[in-house]
């Protein structure tokens, strides 16, 4: 009985500090990939990183919406919130002169959606992020 | 860039297939049948809604 308890004492995996966690979040944020690089999974963060990079790209490619919060619309809202979940891809973007888009365009609303679904891609490789470190998962 | 639906439903199945795979799953072996299937479902989805709502006006 003791032996089982020593052994799950063993086992349980360090927690970082909240500080340590809120920097890995952050990373994961601003570049699609880093918090699993950081965290030691190099070849998961390469995967996350080209699979969303490449669809925020197809997405700018497609002359896709760069919503704003200004309209006063919820959906349009929220769909800058998915958007700037991708990280610094979007000011990175609009530095390079993408103004957000031509909503005339005929692959426009294609765009728009690889737009929002980078973003929400990007937010769960945050979570995943987090429950690697926190040792939620291996 | 313009392309038609049908090759942007395939891209973007392609991509979100991979990423749910990575995420999902633990093992390689898991990831790849993961995806896989997470792919096969959501062209197939898409074709049946597509003829579904073809006949719609």
């Amino acid at each position: 009985m003791a032996n089982k308890a020593t052994q799950e004492t063993v086992s349980r995996p360090v927690q970082p500090k909240t500080g340590t966690l809120v920097w890995l979040c952050v990373a994961a944020w601003s570049v699609p990939g880093l918090g699993h690089f950081l965290l030691g999974r190099k070849l998961r963060a390469l995967i996350l990183f080209v699979a969303i990079v490449t669809m925020f790209v197809l997405g700018i490619a497609m002359q896709g919406e760069f919503f704003t919060t200004s309209s006063g619309s919820y959906l349009q809202t929220l769909g800058y919130y998915g958007e700037l979940c991708v990280g610094l891809a979007m000011p990175i973007a609009r530095f390079f002169g993408y103004t957000g888009g031509n909503p005339l365009f005929v692959s426009a609303d294609f765009g728009t959606a690889y737009l929002v679904a980078a973003g929400m891609l990007n937010t769960l490789s945050i979570l995943d992020t987090y429950d690697i470190a926190v040792g939620r998962k291996p | 860039m313009t392309i038609s639906h049908f090759p942007a439903m395939i891209l973007f199945s392609l991509l979100v297939s991979i990423v749910f795979g990575v995420l999902s799953k633990d093992t390689p072996r898991e990831r790849m049948s993961y995806g896989a299937k997470i792919f096969v479902a959501f062209v197939g989805v898409g074709l049946v809604l597509g003829w579904i709502m073809y006949p719609m006006p």
